[in-house]
């Protein structure tokens, strides 16, 4: 969610709660004989309300799942998952009194600060990658469907490779127009090296890049060693195939948008696999440490 | 004195009685006299002067109308009088577009033949320098005004044979030319298509237009014969000729009881017309809303229709009254119970025929039928003649006319008494495709409602024109005008195909509104409405900067689903709440054009122009009186609407459906009774989550990032941050 103007509510709100907090731990801080503790009045109602944040954040998750209850608009459950999920670590510090405590509490306490930075880490790549996907991934598809385009886009290479590489059958295809098999057959009755060396590079370089999910490796994944090739491809062959190396480059091209597509989708949601069991891990940690505190 | 005159012609001596014309004592003894506008079954008027002859006077005489006097030396076939006829016909070829339609299909076209007979192959004179032109509203009859020679024999055959008295000659010289009442476009005039001025039309100028590419299986069915059609009552006073010439477009078929004669969402152009028998006539599509869920009354579906924040699906309007589903027929059926019988002497699939719609229902034959199928020239001819036409009408006035007024929401109150008087009242007026009803401006005079087609309202803006509705069967128009427009009408309805309307006069409507007040109320608080949509509308559409978004037609819009590309995460919450909202079919995709740095996501725009709404043959797509566009519930799955959306925002969706059996067991199709449970298909399109709030795409987005907007304010909005930010 990007954090903009809107949120000045919300943050105005949990900047009031935390001085608020902090105005009710300070003197309690300074005034136990013992120093502050969990245990303590204060701390328990410190430790109840941090756990409750923790509780409502955790609850988007099942906000998203029930999407047309209306209970809420799901962007209130967002905005309020991001300022009081980040207002609940301060308060849990103020319950623990900024100590570790046992094992178990030193383990939540870990917990809790991973899944406050990894929901960091999280708000400020959906701050600024959504804004880059739409800048730099000009040919963007839903992102279900990628798969499939990259295999039309493998399929379009191949019909469009059958003009300087063809098979008789190629050459009798429909989708093939009269000017591309006019074309490929100068080129098969001028010069049999050039139309080796095109083949060549389309089966060694351009098509295990279009058919490979990520092509590491290939050089045409950068956009320079791609125009450099195509420049070269149409160097040597002759004018009538250039637009068909025009149509290849720009298939590599839409092939380089949607693996970038792919990298920016994996960044803006793959944080949440951290995110999300390191939460429920927290939640169910927290949970055991205040039955075991209360009770014994 | 003797009754017979003696006369001598090409040398020969005859005998004829007084008052003979020398054309017919040359026909009587078999001398040949050509002519063009000369018939022997109508009145001689001597205006192609083709048939002209030398009786030693100081001109030649016309033969057609000259009488024979006693010892007249007539000579019929000089060289001189070859001379001029041969002059006569090049002067008439001259115009003539050579070969003409009817040389063309049956060469028998009597100028050209006369052409080359005298070896006129082109003419020395100019022709004109623009064409006459056609006419080509009669959906039997073509009209060449460039092929026709004025002969007058289409007037005479008109007017003295059939007493129809349609066809006139219009302008003077030059500008001559036969026209139809007052200049009206044959379509739209009193031409009850008797075919006896095509028939008797020597060129080209008036030919039979055949429904091309379509011609009934006579093999299938019984092949009838002219003399047969002839003796049916509804072909009285139609030409044989003209009837020979359309023979195969119209068979007689018998149906044995239980027989199914077409089924809902068939695509046909037949309509078919009852001699013998009855039929049950019913929607076979269980009624039921798309959205399936939502409706029990169990505790727990009671909460989880609250935690959905669900409503119920009635709309207000079904509350109102007892709702009709309009269909292709004379008689609407019951909501309650979509079924109904036709007799004989009804007509049924007017508009399948006509305009090309899906079937609107499915019918059966209840018993042994005997039925006219026939295409849309033999149907045109049918609807034309008088007294067919009054037999439709009075069924109609009988059988419909009620339930039509009863289904508008504002009349459902009136009296049985205040309908009677209105059943002698009121008006039923047939429009061909594009006919304007009336104008922006015009004097307010009457009140409408749709009884057969589609009306296109329409409303002139500084920049042009826009649609504010398609009304179909079932809709009425012309209130605003009356009630609330200051006398004049406040925008332009035209006919979009063959419409057919009934016209209730101010006065009567006036007297409605005197006797029923609390229709007047309602009605006034919808045309206030409607006054206030339009006043906001042309608000907008006059101060927003339009050619930003006019390119991407999003002007069109009236409601678009956008996401902020900057904000959104493509997390497709957006499409997961649609999904949830609707059975798990959702109805948008996150996809489509991009504007700035917002895309324009797939889902119904409630589109200003929303052609959809164009050719639902049970009109079951309507717009709200607010924005949204909707689909009825007796949706029969034609797929017309899906068709029609230019941004393929309608899909067609089968669910599963549980039949109660009722309406199957009545109608008795053996088919549909004996499955508990089918798939059906319905048109599903995003209908703004009527039954929520705020639609579930916009609830369910957690980032802000979607919005249902209106365009115009919207792009207003952006453009000016945009220039907001440029001044900082």
């Amino acid at each position: 969610m990007r954090i903009d103007h809107t949120h000045k509510r919300w943050a105005i709100v949990t900047a009031i709660l935390f001085l608020v907090s902090l105005a009710v731990y300070v003197p309690y801080s300074l005034e136990s004989a013992h120093g502050p503790s969990g245990g303590s009045a204060i701390g328990i109602a410190f430790g109840v309300v941090g756990y409750g944040l923790m509780i409502f954040a955790t609850l988007l998750s099942l906000r998203k799942r029930f999407t047309t209850w209306r209970i809420g608009r799901a962007q209130t459950w967002m905005r309020g998952h991001l300022w009081l999920g980040l207002l609940s670590y301060p308060i849990i510090l103020f319950h623990a009194g900024f100590s570790l405590g046992g094992s178990l509490t030193t383990i939540l306490m870990i917990l809790l600060s991973l899944v406050i930075a990894s929901g960091i880490f999280g708000a400020v790549l959906q701050h600024y990658l959504p804004n880059l996907i739409t800048e730099r991934v000009a040919m963007e598809t839903i992102y279900d469907q990628i798969d499939r385009v990259r295999a039309q886009l493998v399929e379009e290479a191949d019909r469009l490779r059958l003009a300087f590489s063809p098979t008789l059958e190629g050459l009798l295809a429909p989708a093939m127009s009269n000017e591309r098999r006019i074309a490929a057959l100068t080129l098969k009755l001028v010069n049999s090296q050039t139309r080796s060396h095109l083949t060549e590079v389309y089966s060694d370089q351009i098509r295990p890049y279009l058919s490979a999910r990520s092509a590491r490796g290939s050089n045409l994944r950068s956009e320079r060693e791609s125009k450099l090739l195509f420049e070269q491809m149409r160097t040597v062959s002759p004018e009538m195939l250039h637009e068909i190396f025009n149509d290849l480059e720009n298939i590599c091209q839409e092939k380089r948008d949607l693996d970038r597509q792919s990298k920016y989708h994996r960044w803006l949601h793959s944080w949440l696999l951290g995110h999300v069991p390191l939460a429920a891990a927290v939640m169910v940690l927290g949970l055991i440490h205040a039955v075991v505190a209360l009770r014994y | 004195m003797s009754d017979m005159v003696h006369l001598t012609i090409d040398g020969r001596k005859v005998e004829v009685p007084i008052g003979t014309t020398i054309f017919d004592a040359a026909r009587m003894h078999d001398i040949p006299i050509p002519t063009l506008c000369h018939q022997q079954n109508e009145g001689p008027v001597a205006v192609c002067r083709l048939c002209v002859v030398d009786v030693g006077a100081r001109v030649y005489a016309a033969s057609c109308i000259r009488q024979c006097d006693q010892n007249m030396q007539v000579k019929t076939n000089t060289a001189e009088i070859q001379a001029a006829r041969s002059s006569l016909v090049e002067l008439l070829v001259a115009d003539h577009p050579s070969p003409c339609v009817r040389q063309q299909h049956s060469g028998d076209c009597e100028l050209e033949t006369f052409a080359q007979l005298y070896g006129v192959s082109e003419s020395r004179f100019t022709k004109r320098a623009a064409p006459r032109g056609q006419d080509e509203s009669s959906l039997s009859i073509l009209v060449d005004h460039s092929a026709c020679i004025l002969c007058d024999r289409c007037i005479r055959a008109c007017g003295e044979v059939r007493h129809n008295n349609v066809i006139a000659r219009q302008g003077k010289g030059y500008a001559a030319a036969i026209s139809f009442d007052m200049d009206s476009p044959m379509g739209s005039s009193s031409c009850v298509s008797c075919g006896e001025c095509m028939v008797s039309c020597p060129t080209g100028a008036l030919t039979n237009k055949k429904v091309v590419g379509q011609h009934l299986q006579e093999d299938e069915g019984l092949s009838l014969d002219v003399k047969e059609l002839l003796q049916l009552p509804v072909f009285k006073g139609v030409s044989g000729t003209f009837l020979e010439l359309n023979r195969g477009a119209i068979v007689k078929r018998n149906y044995k009881k239980g027989d199914i004669i077409f089924r809902e969402g068939d695509y046909g152009s037949t309509a078919f017309y009852i001699l013998e028998g009855t039929v049950d006539i019913y929607l076979a599509s269980p009624q039921g809303h798309v959205d399936t869920e939502g409706t029990g009354n169990g505790f727990f579906s009671k909460l989880r229709n609250k935690l959905k924040g669900r409503a119920d699906h009635q709309r207000e309007e079904e509350n109102l009254i007892k709702k009709f589903i309009s269909i292709d027929a004379n008689i609407d059926l019951e909501y309650d119970n979509p079924v109904a019988k036709l007799g004989p002497g009804e007509l049924f699939g007017e508009m399948t025929c006509m305009s090309f719609y899906p079937r609107s229902a499915t019918v059966r034959a209840e018993t042994d039928c005997v039925m006219l199928e026939m295409l849309r020239n033999v149907l045109d001819v049918m609807q034309k003649n008088k007294t067919f036409r009054a037999q439709l009408e009075l069924n109609y006035r009988q059988r419909a006319l009620e339930t039509h007024l009863r289904s508008v929401p504002i009349f459902s109150t009136l009296t049985s008494n205040f309908i009677e008087h209105l059943r002698e009242e009121v008006e039923l007026i047939r429009y061909a495709p594009g006919d304007v009803i009336f104008e922006q401006g015009d004097k307010a005079d009457a009140f409408y409602l749709v009884r057969i087609g589609f009306v296109k309202v329409t409303e002139h803006y500084p920049g042009g024109e826009l649609v504010l509705a398609y009304l179909s069967k079932g809709s009425y128009f012309g209130e605003i005008g009356l009630l609330g427009g200051g006398g004049v009408r406040t925008a332009t309805c035209s006919a979009l195909d063959h419409t057919e309307v009934v016209k209730i006069s101010a006065h009567d409507f006036n007297e409605m509104m005197a006797t029923f007040p609390d229709i007047a109320d309602r009605l006034k608080a919808v045309s206030d409405d409607r006054i206030r949509e339009n006043k906001n509308r042309f608000k907008q559409v006059s101060t927003v900067p339009v050619d930003q978004f006019l390119q991407q037609g999003l002007m069109e819009a009236q409601s678009l689903l956008v996401l902020d590309l900057e904000k959104c995460t493509r997390c497709d919450q957006c499409v997961k709440g649609c999904a949830d909202s609707h059975d798990g079919v959702t109805r948008l995709i996150r996809d489509g054009l991009r504007f700035d740095h917002y895309l324009v996501a797939t889902s119904c725009r409630q589109c200003r122009d929303p052609l959809c709404m164009v050719g639902c043959p049970v009109g079951a797509i309507r717009r709200k009186n607010s924005l949204e566009v909707i689909i009825e519930d007796w949706c029969i799955g034609c797929g017309v609407c899906a068709n029609n959306c230019p941004y393929g925002n309608i899909n067609l969706q089968e669910f599963a459906v549980k039949e109660s059996g009722e309406v199957f067991a009545q109608a008795g199709d053996a088919q549909a009774r004996l499955k508990k449970a089918r798939v059906i298909r319905k048109a599903t399109s995003c209908n703004l989550c009527h039954d929520h709030p705020e639609p579930s795409c916009v609830y369910s987005c957690p980032h802000d990032a979607a919005h249902r907007v209106t365009p115009t304010d919207f792009f207003a909005d952006m453009v000016d941050q945009k220039h907001l930010k440029a001044i900082d």
